[in-house]
C-alpha cells in the first residue's frame, strides 16, 4: 500500500517542481497529439524510454510487450501501428530491444513459463534458424546479446511486410522504421538498423552481413 | 410497336386533322414571312412527304414554322428578290445535310428536360392567347404568329383587348361549338370512334353552322376574311405558275452563304428542340435518330426552295395535333402532305368555307393539352432547381419570341447545371475527423469544374496541417486542375503546409507566376 502511496506522491511533486519552471507545460500539451515516432519496446521495467530519450509528452506513441515481438496476428500492435501510421502519421517506428531480455533468454533455454512460451513461439524459431551462427560465439552471454540483436531485426522485417506499412510505402517513402537496443548497463541506445523506407531496404535486413537475420 | 399498316386506322384520320391544322399556318407563316402565299403550302407538302419519308421520327410533323419567319423577312429584303433568297434555302439545306454528316445532332442530347418541358408548356400558353382572337373573329395577326410583338403593332395581350371589344358573333358561336364537341370527344365514350376524330368534327361543325347561317341570310355569316383563304389556281398554267425556281446566280453572292448558313443552323436548333419534345409525347416511347432528322431536314430544304416553297423545321403545334389526333407512325405525317398536295390542286374553293374559329378551338384545345395545370405541378413538385428553368423558359418565350425565349431558359439550366456541378466536391475525405494526416480520395473524373472545390479545399490549409491527395483510383484529371495542385504544392513547403500527392504525376508549372 505505501509502495502505491509514494506514485501519487512523487507525481505530485514532480508535476509541482515542473509547473514551477513552465505553468502551462501540461495544459498546452492538452490539445491534439502530433507525435513523430511510434515506439515499439519490451515490457519490461528497467526501459523507461521517455526518461533516456527526454522526450516530452505527445512526442512519441508508445507501444510495449514482452520481448518487443511484431505479429502479424496481434490485433493489440496492429491497432496501434494502424493509428500511429494511417491517423497520427507519424514519421518514424522504432522496434528496441534489450540485452538481458529475461523473454528473449527464455525462449533460448528449455524450461516452461506457462502462458508466455506461445508468446515467444517466434523468438524460438530466430534460435533455430541462427544455430549455426550462435555456435560459433563461444560464450553464452556473446550468444545472449546476438540473440537481443537478431530479434530486433526481424521484428523490424515483420514491421515491414505489414499491410499497414506496405500500403503506407506505396503512398510514399514514410513512415521510417529503425531497430535499435538498449544496453542496460550503460544506458546507452545502440543503432541495428536505421531508416528503412521501402522494401529494398527491408529485404536487405535478410541479406546484409551486420543484419543478417536469415541464413 | 405500332406499324405504319398496321395502324393506318389510327394515322389516316390524324392526318386530316393536321392537315387542317397545317392548311392555315403554312398560309399565315408564308404572310408573315412576305413571301407568296402558295410558298407555304410548299414547305408543307415537302416537309410532309419527303421529310416523312426520310424521317426516323414517328410522330413529328414538319413544315413552315413562325421561328424563321423574321429571318425570312430580313433575309428576303437583303437578297433583294425571292428567287434569290430561295437559293440561300437551297443552301441552307445542304448546311443541314452537313451537319447531319459531321453528327451535329448529339447536341440535343444537351437540351435539359426542364427547357423542353418549358417549351412545350409555352407553345401551349401562345396558342391559348394567340387563338382566343381567332376564335372570337378577330383575324388581324397572321395564323401560327409565335412572337410578343406583332407584325401588326399589337402584343399578345393587348390583342386579346382588341379582339374582346370586336366580336364576331358567329365566330364565337362556331368556336364554342367547336369546343364543346372537342371536350365531349375527349371526355365521353365518343373518343372511341377512331375513324372520327374530335377535331375532324369540330371543323366539320363549323363548316356546316357557318353555311347554315349563309342559308338563313343570317348576317352573324363569316365573311372570306374569317375562313381558310387558299389562292385558288383558274387553270393549270396557272397552278405551275405558283411554283418558282430559285436564282442560281445568288449563289455567287457572299450574303446568300450568310442567309444560308443561319437558315441552316436556326433550323436545325429549332427541329432538334422540337425532335426532343415531341419525343416526349410519344406514348409508345421511341426515340428518334437527330442525325438522320438532319438529313431529312436537309433534303427537304434543297426541294423546298429548288420549288419556291419556304424552309422549313420539326414543328411543335402540328406534332402535338398529331398525337392528339392518334397518331400512330409517320405514314399521318406523309398523308397530311399528300393531304396538302391534293387539297390545293382538287378542293381549294372548298377549303375555303373553313371557319378560322373552328381551327382556333382545335388549337386552343390542344394548347390546354400542353400547358395542362398537371404538367406545371409535376415540375414543381421536381424541386425549384427544375423549376426555375421551366419557369423562366416559359415567360421568355411568351414575352420574346420561341428562339429567344428557349436561348433564355437553356442558359438558366446551363447556370443551374454548371452551380451544381461546381458545388459538387469531387474528393471524399477517408481519414477519422481529427486525424493529423487528412487524406482525400479524388474521384474517378475530376473535370475542369471540379476545380472550385479542390481549390477551396487548398485554400483552408493552414501552416502545420498535413493533407494527403490521393489520385490512384481517377481515369481523367483535367489539366488546369492538375497544373493547380503543381502549384500550390510548389509553394505548400515555404507555407509550412505538407501536401502529398499520391497516384498521379503532376506537370511543372509554367515559369513565370
Amino acid at each position: 500500500m505505501e509502495y502505491i502511496r509514494r506514485l501519487f506522491a512523487q507525481n505530485r511533486d514532480i508535476v509541482a517542481d515542473i509547473s514551477k519552471h513552465d505553468p502551462e507545460f501540461f495544459s498546452k500539451r492538452a490539445g491534439k497529439q502530433e507525435p513523430h515516432f511510434l515506439f515499439i519496446g519490451c515490457a519490461d521495467s528497467r526501459v523507461p524510454i521517455e526518461t533516456l530519450t527526454g522526450v516530452a509528452p505527445g512526442e512519441m506513441f508508445v507501444h510495449r510487450n514482452i520481448a518487443n515481438q511484431v505479429r502479424s496476428v496481434d490485433l493489440n500492435l496492429l491497432s496501434v501501428l494502424q493509428y500511429a501510421v494511417e491517423v497520427l502519421d507519424v514519421e518514424h517506428v522504432i522496434v528496441c530491444g534489450h540485452y538481458g531480455c529475461g523473454g528473449v533468454k527464455a525462449a533460448m533455454g528449455d524450461q516452461s513459463y506457462g502462458l508466455v512460451d506461445h508468446w515467444l513461439a517466434g523468438i524460438r524459431d530466430t534460435c533455430v534458424r541462427h544455430e549455426k551462427e550462435l555456435a560459433r560465439l563461444g560464450d553464452d552471454e556473446r550468444r545472449f546479446e546476438r540473440m537481443v540483436d537478431l530479434n530486433v531485426l526481424r521484428q523490424v522485417h515483420n514491421l515491414a511486410r505489414t499491410p499497414i506499412v506496405q500500403s503506407a510505402w506505396k503512398r510514399g517513402r514514410r513512415p521510417m522504421l529503425h531497430g535499435i537496443v538498449y544496453d542496460i548497463h550503460d544506458g546507452l541506445l545502440k543503432e541495428l538498423v536505421m531508416q528503412v523506407d521501402g522494401n529494398d531496404r527491408a529485404s536487405e535486413l535478410l541479406t546484409t552481413q551486420r543484419g543478417s537475420v536469415g541464413d | 410497336m405500332p406499324t405504319m399498316v398496321g395502324s393506318a386506322r389510327e394515322d389516316a384520320p390524324a392526318a386530316v386533322v393536321v392537315f387542317l391544322v397545317a392548311l392555315p399556318l403554312c398560309l399565315g407563316i408564308a404572310l408573315a414571312s412576305g413571301a407568296p402565299l402558295f410558298s407555304g403550302v410548299i414547305s408543307g407538302i415537302v416537309g410532309g412527304i419527303v421529310i416523312g419519308i426520310l424521317s426516323g421520327s414517328q410522330l413529328m410533323v414538319s413544315g413552315p414554322a413562325a421561328g424563321l419567319t423574321a429571318i425570312v423577312v430580313s433575309a428576303i429584303a437583303t437578297l433583294g428578290s425571292y428567287p434569290a433568297f430561295l437559293m440561300a434555302v437551297v443552301l441552307s439545306g445542304g448546311v443541314q445535310l452537313v451537319l447531319g454528316a459531321l453528327r451535329a445532332g448529339a447536341i440535343s442530347y444537351y437540351f435539359p428536360s426542364a427547357v423542353i418541358r418549358g417549351m412545350l408548356a409555352a407553345i401551349g400558353l401562345i396558342l391559348i392567347l394567340k387563338q382566343l382572337p381567332h376564335a372570337v373573329g378577330w383575324d388581324h395577326d397572321f395564323e401560327g404568329d409565335e412572337s410578343f410583338v406583332q407584325p401588326d403593332g399589337d402584343t399578345t395581350f393587348t390583342a386579346i383587348g382588341h379582339a374582346l371589344h370586336a366580336i364576331t358573333p358567329g365566330a364565337l358561336l362556331i368556336a364554342a361549338v367547336s369546343l364543346a364537341l372537342l371536350i365531349a370527344w375527349d371526355t365521353t365514350g365518343l373518343k372511341r370512334l377512331k375513324l372520327l376524330p374530335g377535331p375532324l368534327v369540330a371543323v366539320l361543325v363549323g363548316v356546316g353552322i357557318n353555311a347554315a347561317l349563309q342559308r338563313s341570310g343570317s348576317n352573324w355569316t363569316l365573311l372570306a376574311e374569317h375562313l381558310v383563304q387558299l389562292p385558288i389556281a383558274s387553270s393549270a398554267g396557272e397552278f405551275f405558275s405558283f411554283f418558282t425556281l430559285p436564282d442560281f446566280s445568288a449563289a455567287a453572292r457572299m450574303d446568300t452563304w450568310r442567309v444560308a448558313v443561319t437558315l441552316g443552323v436556326v433550323a436545325s436548333l429549332e427541329t432538334l428542340l422540337s425532335l426532343e419534345a415531341t419525343d416526349r409525347m410519344d406514348t409508345h416511347k421511341r426515340v428518334s435518330p437527330p442525325n438522320r432528322e438532319l438529313c431529312a431536314q436537309g433534303a427537304g430544304n434543297v426541294l423546298s426552295g429548288l420549288i419556291g416553297g419556304l424552309p422549313m423545321t420539326g414543328v411543335i403545334v402540328r406534332s402535338a395535333a398529331n398525337v392528339d389526333a392518334g397518331g400512330k407512325t409517320r405514314l399521318a405525317a406523309i398523308l397530311h402532305g399528300v393531304l396538302l398536295l391534293l387539297a390545293v390542286v382538287a378542293i381549294p374553293a372548298l377549303l375555303n368555307a373553313i371557319p378560322l374559329a373552328s381551327l382556333a378551338a382545335v388549337l386552343l384545345y390542344t394548347g390546354f393539352k400542353l400547358a395542362h395545370p398537371r404538367i406545371v405541378r409535376a415540375m414543381w413538385g421536381q424541386g425549384w432547381k427544375q423549376f426555375v428553368p421551366f419557369a423562366a423558359t416559359i415567360a421568355a418565350i411568351l414575352f420574346t419570341d420561341l428562339l429567344v425565349g428557349i436561348a433564355l431558359g437553356l442558359a438558366m439550366a446551363f447556370a443551374f447545371i454548371l452551380l451544381d456541378e461546381v458545388r459538387f466536391e469531387c474528393f471524399t475525405v477517408t481519414s477519422p475527423p481529427g486525424a493529423v494526416l487528412k487524406r482525400v480520395q479524388l474521384q474517378e473524373q475530376v473535370s475542369f469544374l471540379n476545380k472550385a472545390s479542390l481549390a477551396k479545399l487548398l485554400a483552408s490549409l493552414e501552416p502545420g496541417d498535413r493533407l494527403e491527395i490521393d489520385g490512384s483510383s481517377c481515369r481523367v484529371i483535367h489539366h488546369d486542375v492538375l497544373e493547380h495542385l503543381a502549384e500550390f504544392r510548389s509553394q505548400a513547403l515555404q507555407r509550412g503546409i505538407d501536401l502529398r500527392v499520391v497516384g498521379i504525376d503532376l506537370p511543372t508549372p509554367p515559369p513565370g507566376h
